[in-house]
């Protein structure tokens, strides 16, 4: 008795490890379970105004227009964080140190240079400049960076990580300091 | 009077001399692939017209099927009135003509639009591939190299050993301009799946100038960045050099006959600035 008791502590603590949460995959899938709600929202505005291509740049601005519209009116108290919280932040920012570390780091800061660094003001729920260039994103950033479904993309301004819906040219988020300073 | 005179003298020597006659350096071999080459071109300025303009005057001589854009292809704004000036009315005699224009995205382009732009054939892609007789085109987008990007290269670069594999995007793996320069970590993810694949050609813009690289890895590089505009005097020879031209505007002409492929760089005034012959490289392991 005394060792079938025994035996079912020890298994009963083997479990216990077992089903433990590793805190890094805890924060990933807390953000792509936020992405996963927000392309609930981008799917329903592409159904309305689906962006085929067209001849027509007046068409195309007009559907752009249009999608991006349903979106910020649908989330009109968006801001920063919703999406980027802070441990998710963190966890992006620990993500892209790590990138960025050894003889990475000044490959990807000669990339970031070569994308003609802009310094904007950027928000929440906002259009992404169409006066600027739009800020290339490293390579190997992005391997690093969890996943994202098409439609969306990372895109590093300054220091910044932004989160932006593509066919609504949206900012659905920003992680200010992102970046280690150089 | 004589102020005058000058002035007069000035504005005459600032004009471009067009070519009376045109100075066609390819073979023109029956079923051949034919293109034109254009890269940061879309500035709605008067240079970009003169290059459309020597662009149509050689497609006459040089019917070539399409032009392949390297991006920045639309700058500042994507209103419909800033597509006309900047794309259609320029090129209006080629598009006229049934010329198509494939284009890839760079970083002054704005992809949501420009995807669904129709005349710039990329079917709401941000990457795709197309052919042409023995060869097979990929357009990238090398603002946002993704993994699925790079996993998608992979696959369809392997699929096909038989053609002449090009390759073209923005950003250059290798340039020896001084106000950008190379980018190496894009190098340092795409070069290896060029290699393995047995890619053939590259050609990038992003840089407002023209160089041709000696072959890297047996793969031939070119940079055309200046069918719109130019930042005069930006290169910065190095050993890795095979031919550069930074102070005017120009396109480049491309035959590829059989295991040829015959190019022809000409600049604004007419100029050929390199031509040269290559031969189709063998894979060869990495």
């Amino acid at each position: 008795m005394r060792a079938a008791l025994l035996l079912l502590l020890i298994l009963t603590l083997a479990l216990g490890a077992d089903v433990r949460v590793d805190p890094d995959a805890q924060f990933v899938a807390d953000f792509d379970a936020r992405v996963a709600d927000y392309m609930k929202l981008h799917k329903s505005a592409e159904s309305h105004f689906p962006m085929h291509p067209t001849d027509s740049p007046s068409a195309i601005a007009k559907e752009q227009l249009a999608f991006a519209a349903e979106i910020r009116t649908a989330r009109a108290n968006a801001k920063q964080g919703d999406l980027f919280t802070p441990p998710i932040a963190a966890e992006f920012r620990r993500l892209i140190s790590i990138a960025m570390q050894g003889p990475r780091a000044a490959r990807v800061r000669k990339s970031l240079k070569s994308a003609e660094p802009v310094t904007i003001p950027l928000d929440v729920n906002q259009a992404y400049p169409s006066s600027v260039p739009l800020q290339s994103t490293p390579a190997s950033l992005l391997l690093n960076l969890p996943h994202l479904p098409k439609g969306l993309d990372y895109r590093i301004v300054g220091r910044r990580l932004v989160l932006r819906d593509v066919n609504a040219n949206l900012i659905i988020d920003i992680i200010p300091d992102a970046l280690p300073l150089s | 009077m004589k102020s005058l005179a000058s002035f007069a003298l000035l504005l005459w020597s600032a004009l471009p001399t067009y070519p009376q006659a045109i100075d066609l350096k390819l073979p023109l071999q029956d079923k051949s692939v034919r293109f034109a080459v254009i890269g940061d071109s879309g500035t709605g300025l008067d240079p970009q017209y003169d290059v459309a303009k020597l662009m149509a005057r050689y497609h006459q001589k040089f019917p070539f099927d399409f032009v392949i854009m390297l991006g920045d292809n639309i700058y500042g704004g994507h209103s419909a009135s800033d597509l006309k000036k900047k794309f259609e009315d320029p090129y209006q005699p080629l598009l006229q003509a049934g010329v198509k224009f494939y284009a890839s995205l760079g970083n002054h382009d704005d992809p949501a639009t420009e995807m669904s732009y129709k005349p710039f054939n990329m079917n709401g892609k941000r990457y795709y591939d197309f052919r042409s007789g023995n060869a097979h085109f990929f357009a990238l987008d090398s603002d946002y190299m993704d993994p699925d990007q790079l996993t998608w290269l992979q696959q369809n670069l392997s699929a096909d050993d038989s053609s002449w594999k090009l390759v073209f995007f923005h950003h250059p793996l290798y340039d020896d301009a001084k106000f950008h320069g190379a980018d190496p970590d894009l190098r340092s993810e795409l070069e290896p799946i060029f290699i393995k694949a047995g890619v053939n050609v590259v050609l990038s813009g992003h840089e407002h100038v023209y160089e041709r690289i000696k072959p890297q890895h047996g793969i031939y590089y070119f940079v055309l960045g200046n069918s719109g505009q130019l930042r005069a005097h930006d290169l910065n020879p190095s050993d890795q050099m095979a031919k550069g031209f930074d102070t005017d505007r120009d396109f480049m002409l491309v035959e590829i006959a059989g295991d040829q492929l015959y190019f022809q760089t000409i600049s604004r005034t007419g100029e050929t600035v390199d031509s040269d012959v290559l031969k189709k490289q063998s894979k060869t392991a990495p």
